[in-house]
């Protein structure tokens, strides 16, 4: 007979499994009883009946058969009447932590949940509150505004603000101190060590005025220096290169091979307009001439006492008597209306993007935080049921309600206070993420960190869940019937685990917290899909396998000419190069701001008069263009090599320009050639429509554009940025050097820059977007863990309550499947009453967020039937364990425990 | 009579849930033994009075081992399976000496009492 095997089949039976070892000295016992029993005279069978007896006493006594720690010795309470009160709250803290202590796998739970969500929410906080809150850096920063000028409504193309409107309004300012002009771009700093591109922002004197700024050696450059070649570093670039030498004011920079001189260094806390600018150089508003505009951004301070809405109408009056540039305007507003000047606070403009997104995904954090918190209350709702004896006990002592309650407050504050240190800890990490999370282009993100508001927000929040989490249970507590508690010896009687108050509060609560994952889901899912539906948007091209490469030829190092012929020199190397299969180059690329436009006259056969007044992007692009982007001809051809100077110019339009200009039939229109580089009174004609291709983002509508080849241009190229594309079959990010290569013994002052690939480019732009499908993603995720762990922690509770009235009813004849159905329907019930009140919630709330979402409605099909159906998935996982469980009951261990 | 039997089965549960320990400890006194061996002595040793039920013995021991009164290990014995055999911790032989005196006492007075000797 193995006895061991005996053994361990009968107490596997048992619902407490006893270790290896038990087993073992167990099954030692058994033989040597039968060795004995044997030789006592018995029988082999008598003998086996003998140790058989034994081994079923001990399957029934199975749960004692355990070795370790069995009964932890009772923790003491804190002494009813305390000699003080803040004795009796050091003592009630003492007494917290050991029962904590005790029941650890309930605090680390309880301290991991309320962690997740106060870490959550205070990191959220801190990035709303740095980008929309907090002030900002500079002096007066409270009355620094952002000016945007509109043309009968119209908003410009490209910069937010003209010359015209610029200098009508900075010569008789009455509202605004100062007001000045800046626009970002890159320059290729060369001298000592390998030149670098690096970003330049170009700015009237008055900027640092109205930022009130100070250099911090040095000087700033004044109103009559704007026409210098000057320039103010900053502290990053000034210690990078210079080994921050105090000497440096007057020393020489090369910037784009002009030689500057510097005459201070910024600090780094100047961040203007983002972290990333190094340099400063002045920017000169000249007066209109030849018609020209000249567009910029424009901020401006407003003098103490005046109102936003004030200095907007004051800059629309000046500006209403600016100097007309004609068809420019049209070019750059496409219109020629009044000029209306509207103005926001510099905070509210940096935030304006992200504002509603921010706000949308600090209610997700909050809506996290409450199922975080209802998951903690209805543990403890658990604990307070099951802690009834202790509770009658003290209270009979002669506790009154008060101090009980103070007691379960104390150790409700005390499970806040660790969950949320522990959240400040998950906080502060995750702050070390942010940079390279948040887009680089993210507003303020530098100014991001977790300081004492932040703290502070943390702490408020830990105080307030720990007081909504203890005082539930607190209530409960003070509930108790001594009697009873103490009659019942811990166990309810059959039926109360249905009953009781607080059964039907936690699943009350478990109701509410999945209806907010629903909500939280059904967000996450219309922002997934948003965000798919962005990734693999028809742009008009094809991104992958596509390198691309900027290089700049500034107009006093380029002349046209010289320009066109580095350029074509450029072009037939990469296009030699082993791997490419296709190379061409672009004065615009699609994806990178900026832009140019242009307005001019064609004569139309589709309106009376034969002459329409039209505004276009112009493009200048090399042959291959369209096929090495991937890009669609709908109608007639691309450039082909026989287009040549020689011969008959051509022009080739996109889909809208053809749609809005030249009715059906587009081929075989004229345009001017050239128009918006240089016009030579030649007529170019529309020999193809290539399809809309997106420029900025998906969101907008497809403006109307026209292709010029550049060898068709006189030898010259006029635009001093051009970006060289390659496409290849093979690994594009292993061309980077090679292009580079290619560049620089084209030319040795060339560097080539943003060498990205166009996927990139892509993504590049989508990065917002996907970080708030990713945050509110996670945030649903963690809040379907947390319900799904708060339905297995009811059940399991509710399971255990009802254990007897399980057992009974397996003893009346229950199989255990309808024991199974009886525990899942209820878990089930509860999840369906979430999931109902979270659908009509969400459909209320997903209006809020449709502005973010992009080929998806907010009131999804896909999304509203997913979401219920894998949260009761969950659901149902959730609650198969407990319900396994119950229907596993022994009956007679169920009821003699 | 009916409540004479009630008390006295009571007496006698009460007797023995509270010299179980002692009995163990005594037995672990003399050597290391294993489980078997001390029910099986206990209940020799009693003339069969003490037979009690061995499914609380181990339940006992391991909880006594637990207090670190008495400490197990598993010795293996040339042709011998392996078996658990426990002796007396430096703890369990004080606890030993402090049960035997009280024991010592109570008998003491009962016998002055009660009449009731010791055996």
């Amino acid at each position: 007979m193995d006895w061991r095997k005996a053994v361990r089949a009968a107490l596997h039976a048992a619902t407490h499994v006893p270790q290896d070892d038990v087993i073992e000295e167990l099954a030692q016992h058994a033989e040597a009883m039968y060795e004995a029993a044997r030789a006592e005279g018995l029988s082999p069978a008598e003998a086996e009946g003998r140790v058989a007896g034994q081994i079923e006493a001990w399957r029934i006594e199975a749960h004692d058969l355990r070795r370790g720690p069995q009964r932890p010795k009772a923790v003491e309470p804190p002494p009813t009447a305390p000699t003080s009160p803040f004795r009796g709250i050091t003592e009630d803290i003492r007494y917290a932590a050991r029962l904590l202590r005790r029941h650890s796998r309930f605090a680390v739970l309880a301290v991991l949940t309320m962690a997740l969500g106060i870490g959550a929410a205070t990191v959220l906080f801190s990035v709303t509150y740095g980008v929309l809150l907090k002030p900002l850096p500079w002096p007066h920063g409270d009355r620094v505004i952002v000016l945007k000028e509109t043309r009968g409504g119209k908003a410009p193309r490209f910069g937010g603000f003209s010359s015209t409107a610029y200098l009508a309004w900075r010569e008789r300012a009455t509202t605004i101190e100062e007001i000045a002009a800046w626009s970002s771009g890159t320059a290729t700093l060369a001298g000592t060590g390998d030149p670098e591109r690096i970003r330049v922002t170009s700015t009237s004197a008055s900027l640092f005025a109205v930022l009130g700024v100070r250099p911090l050696i040095g000087s700033l450059f004044e109103a009559q220096q704007e026409g210098s070649p000057v320039v103010v570093l900053s502290e990053g670039l000034w210690r990078q290169r210079f080994g921050g030498d105090p000497t440096v004011v007057g020393k020489p920079l090369d910037l784009d091979g002009q030689s500057r001189t510097i005459v201070g260094v910024l600090p780094d806390g100047f961040a203007f307009p983002d972290r990333r600018a190094r340099a400063w150089v002045p920017l000169e508003v000249r007066p209109p001439a030849n018609n020209s505009l000249s567009m910029f951004n424009a901020i401006a301070r407003l003098r103490p006492g005046v109102t936003v809405a004030q200095a907007a109408s004051e800059g629309s009056a000046r500006g209403r008597f600016a100097a007309d540039t004609g068809m420019t305007t049209m070019a750059v507003f496409g219109g020629d209306g009044p000029i209306d000047v509207s103005a926001a606070p510099l905070g509210d403009a940096l935030a304006a993007e992200v504002r509603r997104p921010l706000l949308v995904l600090l209610v997700a954090v909050g809506l996290l935080l409450v199922i975080a918190t209802a998951n903690v209350a209805s543990l403890q709702l658990a604990r307070a049921t099951t802690r009834r004896r202790e509770i009658a006990i003290r209270a009979a002592h002669g506790a009154d309600g008060a101090r009980l309650t103070q007691q379960l407050l104390v150790e409700s504050l005390l499970l806040g206070v660790a969950g949320g240190a522990a959240g400040l800890v998950l906080a502060s990490l995750a702050h070390r993420l942010l940079p390279s999370v948040l887009p680089p282009d993210f507003p303020r993100i530098d100014e991001l960190g977790i300081d004492a508001t932040v703290v502070l927000f943390a702490a408020v929040v830990s105080a307030a869940t720990s007081v909504l989490f203890g005082t539930l249970p607190a209530l409960q507590a003070r509930r108790v019937d001594l009697v009873e508690s103490l009659a019942e010896d811990g166990a309810a009687s059959v039926g109360a685990g249905r009953r009781s108050r607080s059964a039907r509060l936690r699943l009350l609560i478990m109701a509410g917290q999945v209806a907010i994952t629903c909500v939280l889901l059904v967000g996450a899912s219309l922002l997934g899909r948003s965000f798919v539906a962005l990734l693999t948007a028809d742009r008009g091209y094809d991104p992958s396998g596509v390198m691309t490469a900027r290089v700049m030829l500034p107009d006093w190092l380029y002349s046209a000419e010289r320009r066109y012929a580095v350029l074509d020199q450029i072009l037939g190397r990469l296009a030699e190069m082993p791997g490419i299969t296709r190379a061409a180059f672009t004065s615009e690329l699609p994806l990178t701001p900026g832009g140019s436009t242009a307005a001019f006259t064609l004569r139309s056969r589709s309106v009376e008069s034969g002459v329409i007044s039209a505004q276009a992007s112009p493009r200048v692009v090399s042959g291959r263009y369209f096929s090495t982007l991937g890009m669609r001809i709908v109608e007639g051809r691309g450039f082909a090599d026989s287009d040549t100077q020689g011969s008959l110019p051509v022009v080739v339009v996109n889909r809208a320009f053809a749609r809005r200009y030249l009715g059906d039939f587009p081929l075989g229109a004229q345009l001017p050639m050239g128009v918006g580089y240089e016009t030579d009174g030649r007529e170019a004609t529309v020999v193809g429509v290539v399809d809309d291709v997106e420029y900025v983002t998906s969101m907008e509508p497809p403006l109307p554009e026209m292709y010029f080849s550049y060898r068709q241009l006189n030898g010259r190229v006029k635009v001093p940025v051009v970006t060289f594309l390659l496409r290849s079959e093979g690994d594009t990010a292993s061309l980077a050097s090679a292009i580079r290569l290619a560049i620089r013994e084209a030319d040795a002052l060339l560097v080539a820059d943003a060498l990205m690939r166009m996927d990139d480019l892509v993504t590049r732009g989508l990065a917002r977007p996907r970080l708030y499908a990713v945050l509110f993603g996670g945030f649903a995720v963690l809040a379907l863990v947390i319900a799904a762990v708060g339905l297995f922690g009811v059940l399991s509770y509710v399971v255990a309550q009802r254990s007897r009235e399980f057992a009974l009813r397996a003893a009346l004849g229950a199989q255990p499947l309808d024991i199974l159905r009886l525990v899942l329907q209820q878990g089930i019930a509860a999840t369906s009453i979430g999931i109902v009140a979270g659908l009509v919630v969400a459909v209320a709330l997903t209006r809020s967020i449709a502005a973010l979402l992009y080929g998806v409605t907010p009131y999804d099909g896909l999304t509203f039937v997913t979401v219920p159906v894998a949260l009761l998935l969950v659901a149902v996982a959730a609650c198969a364990a407990p319900a396994l469980h119950a229907a596993r009951l022994h009956p007679m261990r169920a009821l003699r425990s | 009579m009916m409540y004479l039997y009630m008390a006295t089965k009571q007496l006698r549960r009460e007797l023995k849930r509270g010299s179980t320990a002692l009995l163990i400890l005594a037995l672990l006194e003399e050597r290391e033994r294993h489980g078997y061996d001390l029910a099986r002595l206990i209940q020799e040793r009693s003339g069969g009075e003490i037979a009690f039920h061995v499914a609380s013995l181990y339940p006992r021991l391991y909880r006594m081992e637990d207090e670190g009164l008495i400490g197990g290990r598993w010795v293996e014995k040339p042709g011998q399976r392996r078996r658990r055999y426990y002796r007396l911790t430096a703890a369990g032989k004080k606890t030993l000496a402090a049960q035997r005196s009280v024991w010592e006492s109570f008998f003491d007075a009962l016998n002055r009492v009660a009449n009731i000797r010791p055996a």
